[in-house]
């Protein structure tokens, strides 16, 4: 085997390798939640580990819970409630948000299925 | 080397190799494309939660466009709020004296802009009413939880029947007639505003865009390759209804009766109040609605929210809208076939459709 022929398998070794990241490493799989308070910088979460959040919001505080791969507002001291109907979120792109309370997540992810949601 | 041809192949190695780079470099550079260029900001602006998203600008100038975005948003909140002190309720204030004013230039561009529409809707959007909203406890910073306002209250308000017919123009001079007329343009200014960062956006040198103001948007451009895909939100209970791909300049509105609402004895009270009966409007619970133009957008789903099932077709032809999707109180999807076309469920079991004529 020559050079040019090792310098062509690890080049095919390389592709195959980026293309699969590329293809088949389950872009849409949610794997982190930002959440964010007012305009402040956004905190990121693990979406494999399970934990309650509680964010200090003017209103008091909104209490998330991520499980299972999943997020969402279990609390929020809001009088619609919009934020905690907006029930579990999971896929890249999802998001909820306590208006009054100042208070988002979204479900980050490589190619969310949607750019926005129009409600 | 048993399994390899122990027979010199230099050559035809040599452009396997390069082969090989090529599209080593050709699938980077797709990633690169794909996961690198785009930008998002959320923030808190305009009473709600605003959402932008860029593609392919540099991330200084994605940054400076975001923040201009946000200051706008914060501006124009400023002058057009319905209750707290503004260009907005100044102007009010002197409406309801009957005599001619110069009205601020912020005010002004809404009322030139939304007196059209509203003509057009044949009254079915009109920001005149504002006092029935703040009646039903709508131009508040905590929403209402019932009862209802006093019936004759209510009826007193039609009766004086405000309208945007009734507010004069004559340069920067603005005059009203009735005295019943409060403006608040929580049907209008969102799309507006989005109109104008929109505009910003790309005197910024934006070209690929989503402004997103809690829910309602236009997008300008493309992500990339391919267009926007934009759901929209199932109107009872969580997830997606639909999507649609948008790409050029569209801008996607939804007026839904679960946006800003009170239950009372069972019943679902929401914001979208028709200036015919002074009630919320019954028939739809969510009119979704695609035109170039986000203030245009924003005025139809509204006046075609109110129209409801049976007179959203003649409402839509009046104003020229050319994309709209209706769900009725029944769960039942009411489009024209325009629309139809673009439109893609994302349920499980799709819903009945009801196709219109054509707009």
């Amino acid at each position: 085997m020559t050079r040019a022929d090792v310098l062509v398998v690890i080049l095919a070794a390389a592709l195959l390798a980026v293309l699969y990241a590329h293809f088949w490493s389950a872009p849409t799989l949610a794997a982190q939640v930002r959440v964010q308070e007012g305009n402040q910088p956004p905190r990121i979460y693990a979406l494999d580990q399970d934990r309650v959040i509680r964010v200090r919001g003017p209103l008091g505080d909104s209490v998330l819970r991520i499980r299972h791969g999943r997020v969402r507002f279990v609390s929020s001291p809001c009088r619609g409630k919009i934020c905690v109907h907006a029930g579990w979120l999971s896929h890249a792109g999802e998001a909820a948000a306590c208006v009054p309370n100042r208070v988002s997540v979204q479900v980050l992810g490589q190619d969310p299925r949607f750019d926005a949601i129009n409600s | 080397m048993p399994f390899l041809p122990r027979v010199p192949r230099r050559p035809a190695a040599r452009s396997l190799a390069r082969l090989g780079i090529g599209l080593l470099a050709l699938a980077l550079a797709a990633c690169d494309r794909s996961g690198g260029a785009v930008y998002q900001q959320q923030f808190f602006a305009f009473g709600t939660l605003v959402d932008v998203t860029i593609y392919g600008a540099d991330t200084a100038l994605a940054q400076k466009a975001t923040d201009a975005a946000e200051q706008d948003f914060h501006r124009m909140h400023r002058a057009w709020h319905a209750w707290h002190p503004s260009d907005l309720t100044r102007t009010n204030h002197r409406l309801a004296t009957g005599r001619a004013f110069k009205a601020p230039a912020s005010v002004l561009a809404l009322i030139r802009r939304s007196r059209v529409l509203a003509r057009r809707s044949d009254g079915l959007f009109d920001p005149a009413v504002g006092k029935l909203l703040a009646l039903w406890g709508f131009e508040s910073d905590t929403p209402p939880s019932g009862p209802p306002p006093d019936p004759a209250r209510i009826k007193a308000l039609v009766a004086a029947h405000p309208s945007m017919e009734d507010i004069e123009v004559r340069g920067d001079r603005v005059r009203c007639t009735n005295p019943a007329v409060q403006l608040d343009f929580g049907a209008f200014a969102k799309g507006y505003g989005v109109d104008q960062v929109i505009e910003h956006l790309r005197r910024l040198g934006i070209r690929n865009a989503i402004v997103d103001a809690g829910g309602d948007l236009r997008a300008i451009g493309r992500h990339g390759d391919r267009p926007w895909r934009i759901g929209i939100r199932a109107p009872r209970g969580p997830g997606v209804l639909a999507s649609v791909e948008v790409s050029g300049d569209q801008s996607v509105f939804t007026s839904g009766d679960y946006e800003r609402y009170f239950m009372y004895k069972g019943k679902r009270y929401h914001h979208i109040l028709d200036p015919r009966t002074g009630y919320p409007a019954r028939g739809a619970v969510s009119v979704t609605v695609i035109d170039p133009d986000a203030a245009v957008a924003d005025a139809a789903a509204t006046a075609l929210f109110v129209a409801g099932p049976k007179q959203w077709v003649t409402i839509a032809r009046r104003m020229g809208i050319h994309y709209v999707m209706l769900v009725d109180d029944q769960g039942t999807v009411h489009m024209n076939p325009a629309m139809a076309k673009r439109i893609h469920f994302e349920t499980d079991k799709a819903p009945k459709v009801v196709l219109s004529p054509s707009l």
